[in-house]
């Protein structure tokens, strides 16, 4: 992206000064691989119509024989007429309530301290290969943190197999994501931004609040989406910690007993339904998944727009 | 200067924790106080775990429970009946599913964490024996033959016709022998051990087989049994019988020595097909006794068992066995008999 500093080049025509220079108009291997690249992007997009056709294709039996508001409003059940993804939507949107909260606001800072004010030495140089790899462990073995620490250590407080562990658990899963999409973003900034709020006597703090994070914003919530969209789609954390599968009825309670109640998420959903006997239970695992496609979708629009508000106001 | 801003940093640091601190302690507390509630009505909550193939009779169960008691909070999962158990015998579930009976170093474990528990057999499964819908060639096997297409010894049986090396006594096809069957941690797999093969290895091979079927790629679950049976036109393979009617595959009928039987509600019912296995719960003794809504349910559950069994697809248990369970659980809730509750007259 330009940015406002720096004017962009004026534009130079490819074509006529390569035919300037060589005599020769046609650049076949130009084409090939323009050629090939576009035959690239087109198996990409096969691939992903396919994906979407399949699901909805599969999805369709189930919605021949009961109504969309039927199917949402449904919860748990050993009856496939009855089968709901409700408690599923719920326990994904407390999940990612949770990513929002912990794993936001502390991958952030963290990001923040990394770039602007640690010395590069060998602890910020630990911690940043550390984090850089953290981000590329497998859910699985997140999963059996969360069954340590949230469901065995702390599992007076979590409530062991509950909502709160999975969303510690995810929380933790996507924080390096955060970091580095963050850090990266915060690298990015112009340094002459900040050389103008020093050199107008404001604090590094200052500096950092009005000017780094709303520059830097955009690409934070980048990594957001990332993460969030992670965290709603992992299913291997949650087999681990354990999740309700068969049923799960509530009487309610206040938010605390909730969290640390038992729960449901959708992936989890999908995974219960392909193991039912029976085409009517496969029609649902596909129903389930498209409900999180399309949660997924909403989550990342959301996070979308905030990202296109904070770029409209950096210009 | 650089000294300061470490100085207000640590403090920040300490003020975030000890806020931290402060919330953790509030969530606690909160958690003591919401807890406690009166009534006369049922409360409480139960949570049942194990065999994914007893949970949506559970479910059912559940849900109909549920309906009449709002507040009891009910929770079913099925991670299978293996990983069932040891949650089960760690004391952190109420109920365990179960599609066979515990075994001895299961019940090694909840012994020694001090869990008492009674066995109460509530539906009857058959294992069916499945081939893809063109396979005609093969309408009944014997133990015999099962065991050669598929015994510990039977690991160089490419073809059908092969099985005869090892016992098999029916005149199979000369057509290769395409495998898919459960993989060790299914309790299907055990079943199918114990009620097809045990016997026979036990004769042809002694006491301590190195293993105890031949070596193929376990699946692991039933729809991907299905799945691989209607890709091949010779394949082999076993599942729970709601998955076998429910799908387009060939049963294939057993002869345990009296002739071919094919699976039904009634020849498992009366016990002529030979590879029915029951299927159970297994409710933890002391959190029955100190909860008044765990007891409800399970007496409620067996009084409603056929309805839910039916619902799920699965073969109701021979009256005679429900009343044993009845009786069982009757037992338990009297407080009487308490030598003989870990054992049921199960067939």
């Amino acid at each position: 992206m330009s940015t406002v500093l720096t004017p962009p080049d004026e534009a130079i025509d490819a074509e006529v000064a390569r035919a300037v220079e060589t005599g020769r108009t046609l650049d076949a291997r130009g084409l090939a691989f323009q050629g090939a690249l576009l035959l690239a992007l087109l198996a990409a997009l096969a691939v992903l119509v396919w994906l979407l056709y399949s699901v909805v294709d599969g999805a369709i039996p189930v919605f021949q024989d009961r109504s969309v508001g039927d199917f949402l409003s449904g919860k748990l059940s050993g009856s496939p007429s009855r089968f709901g993804v409700s408690q599923g939507i719920r326990g994904s949107i407390g999940i990612l309530v949770f990513v929002g909260i912990i794993a936001f606001p502390l991958g952030v800072a963290a990001a923040v301290y990394l770039e602007e004010y640690a010395t590069d030495n060998l602890f910020s140089r630990t911690v940043n290969v550390l984090v850089r790899n953290l981000a590329g462990v497998p859910a699985v073995v997140y999963g059996l943190l969360g069954l340590f620490v949230f469901k065995g250590l702390l599992g007076d407080l979590t409530g062991g197999s509950s909502l709160m562990s999975a969303g510690l658990t995810m929380a933790i899963l996507v924080l390096p994501v955060v970091v580095i999409t963050a850090a990266e973003a915060i690298r990015a900034v112009p340094q002459p931004l900040r050389e103008a709020g020093y050199g107008l006597g404001a604090t590094q703090w200052e500096v950092i609040r009005t000017q780094v994070l709303p520059y830097a914003a955009p690409g934070i919530l980048t990594g957001t989406v990332l993460s969030f969209a992670r965290a709603l789609g992992e299913a291997a954390p949650l087999l681990i910690i354990g999740t309700a599968t068969g049923l799960l009825t509530s009487s309610g309670g206040s938010v605390l007993d909730q969290l640390q109640g038992n729960y449901t998420a959708l992936p989890m959903l999908v995974y219960v339904a392909t193991k039912r006997p029976a085409e009517e239970w496969l029609s649902l695992a596909s129903a389930s998944a498209l409900v999180l496609l399309v949660v997924l979708l909403v989550a990342n629009s959301a996070a979308i727009l905030a990202r296109n508000h904070f770029e409209k106001r950096r210009s | 200067m650089h000294r300061s801003r470490l100085v207000v940093a640590v403090v920040a640091t300490a003020a975030l924790s000890l806020l931290a601190v402060a919330c953790g302690g509030d969530s606690e507390s909160g958690g003591g106080s919401g807890s406690g509630s009166g009534g006369t009505e049922l409360t409480g909550s139960i949570f049942a775990t194990g065999s994914s193939t007893v949970e949506p009779i559970t479910a059912l169960a559940g849900e109909s429970f549920n309906g009449e008691n709002p507040g009891v909070d009910i929770t079913v999962e099925g991670p299978g009946t293996g990983d069932g158990f040891k949650k089960f015998c760690a004391g952190e579930a109420d109920i365990a599913n179960a599609s066979r009976k515990i075994k001895d170093e299961e019940a090694g474990l909840c012994q020694a964490a001090g869990v008492e528990y009674v066995e109460l057999a509530i539906a009857s499964d058959a294992l069916t024996v499945v081939t893809n819908v063109d396979n005609t060639a093969v309408t009944c096997l014997k133990l015999e033959d099962l065991y050669g297409l598929v015994g510990p010894e039977s690991d160089n049986v490419a073809k059908w016709s092969d099985a005869s090396q090892f016992g098999a006594t029916t005149q199979l096809p000369d057509a290769e022998l395409k495998i898919f069957a459960p993989g060790q941690e299914s309790g299907t797999y055990d079943s199918f051990v114990e009620l097809a093969l045990s016997k026979i290895t036990e004769e042809r091979v002694g006491e301590d087989p190195p293993k105890e079927t031949r070596t193929y790629g376990g699946l692991a679950d039933d729809n991907e049994i299905v799945r691989g049976i209607q890709s091949s036109p010779t394949s082999f393979g076993w599942v729970g019988f709601a998955f076998a009617e429910q799908a387009e595959v060939r049963e294939i009928e057993v002869d345990g020595g009296e002739g071919c039987v094919a699976p039904s509600a009634e020849t498992v019912a009366d016990g002529s097909y030979p590879l029915s296995r029951t299927l159970y719960i297994y409710v933890n003794k002391a959190k029955a006794a100190a909860s008044p809504a765990l007891q409800a349910f399970v007496t409620y559950y067996l009084d409603n068992d056929e309805q839910f069994v039916s619902d799920a697809g699965y073969v109701p248990l021979p009256t005679e066995q429900l009343e044993a369970s009845k009786a069982t659980w009757a037992a338990v809730v009297s407080g009487g008999a308490p030598a003989e509750t870990t054992t049921t007259a199960a067939g």
